[in-house]
């Protein structure tokens, strides 16, 4: 179909996003897509949700972080927000999700706020809760690995 | 802004790394409920700028047992946190001056009222709009406490009930920016000054707190030492 004239095509505006989740977790972007209208259907109702619009653009997820762009229409930034702090766990795994800032084009988005973190993690053993585990960190996050799942540390607890 | 979160080993995330989060996502303190928590507020202060409180939530089936940790807790800690859940447990909680926040009234069989609101007014106590649920549950338990949180609402708006508003995360990758809770308080019908009145008032709280603690103090309006003009 030709498209609409400049004048009336809907004006978007993008939400920086970045994403946090246990070591292992693996999230793509059809899950995170799926979480996220999942979220937005049960707080702001089919209709809400479909005047966010909330498409995940450009997703990018590795060793438990990862940063995405969401499209939202413009005027609907708030209830975006709202949705995108009711999504707490992907595939079960707890996932913190964060809105860094707002843009009107996607390439102001990355520019402006995406792509600062630092990737990969080291993997060591640390002495937690009275025995030597296997751990993973990051900058001075540290997630160390328990028989009942992963607990967060950070280095002040190893000093 | 404060925010009060359940640490390791209750919690998933130990309380350093509730700061460290907490510190990037704008809060300016975090009370730590978990009584067993193994942490150095000061050190980790110094790190990620941001004030601890060390706080102690009592959890309890009935007000005896209760009554006997407020005894035990109040002179450890900077916060006291009574759980609630129970009509019992919320009524001796609204009713104790010693005590500061009643968390969780909602949940479970608990029930507020009108004489609850007004009891908490006049012993300030502060009750909790506990977010937990509505951020991580859904269908008919989100439901529930949706209905929970709206009459909690009204009741507080007509007596003019102190609140704190909490997240209540048990990791750190459950805890939410500021913007992001008054953006779901707006759509549940809280206003935005409700909710950063709510995260505020934690502060608040600690502050006065601390206060009381110090060596200066001898009652409320009494201090010892030389009379400065923030002691007013």
């Amino acid at each position: 179909m030709k498209h609409l004239p400049k004048y009336i095509r809907p004006r978007w505006r993008y939400l920086a996003v970045e994403i946090e989740s246990t070591p292992d977790a693996e999230i793509d972007r059809g899950t995170f897509q799926r979480e996220l209208w999942y979220a937005a259907g049960n707080l702001l109702g089919d209709p809400g949700s479909a005047d966010a619009d909330l498409t995940v653009y450009s997703f990018s997820f590795a060793d438990g972080i990862g940063e995405t762009i969401i499209r939202v229409r413009r005027g609907e930034t708030d209830p975006a927000r709202a949705a995108l702090a009711c999504l707490t766990a992907v595939d079960g795994e707890p996932v913190g999700v964060r809105v860094r800032g707002i843009s009107g084009t996607v390439r102001a988005c990355e520019e402006r706020y995406l792509g600062r973190r630092t990737r990969g993690f080291q993997q060591r053993h640390v002495v937690f809760a009275d025995a030597d585990r296997p751990a993973f960190s990051r900058d001075d996050a540290v997630a160390v690995s328990m028989p009942t799942g992963f607990v967060s540390a950070t280095e002040l607890d190893f000093e | 802004m404060y925010e009060a979160v359940t640490a390791y080993p209750v919690g998933t995330s130990t309380v350093s790394r509730h700061a460290k989060t907490a510190a990037s996502y704008g809060y300016n303190g975090l009370v730590v409920r978990t009584r067993d928590a193994d942490y150095d507020a000061e050190a980790i202060s110094d790190r990620y700028g941001i004030d601890i409180v060390d706080a102690v939530e009592i959890t309890a089936d009935n007000p005896d047992s209760v009554s006997g940790s407020v005894g035990n807790f109040r002179a450890k800690c900077t916060l006291l946190l009574v759980r609630g859940g129970t009509n019992a447990l919320n009524r001796y909680a609204v009713e104790t001056d010693r005590v500061d926040v009643l968390t969780r009234p909602m949940a479970g069989d608990g029930n507020f009222n009108h004489v609850l609101a007004r009891a908490a007014a006049t012993h300030g106590v502060r009750v909790e709009f506990d977010f937990g649920p509505v951020l991580r549950s859904s269908g008919g338990q989100r439901v529930q406490a949706l209905r929970g949180l709206r009459k909690l609402r009204e009741l507080v708006e007509q007596y003019e009930t102190p609140y704190v508003v909490s997240a209540s995360p048990t990791t750190h990758l459950w805890l939410r920016a500021p913007r992001e809770l008054i953006a779901v308080g707006e759509q549940i019908g809280f206003s935005a000054e409700q909710i950063e009145t709510g995260l505020k008032e934690w502060g608040r709280l600690a502050a006065r707190n601390r206060k009381r603690a110090s060596d200066s103090f001898i009652e409320p309006g009494v201090t010892r030492g030389r009379n400065t003009a923030d002691d007013q």
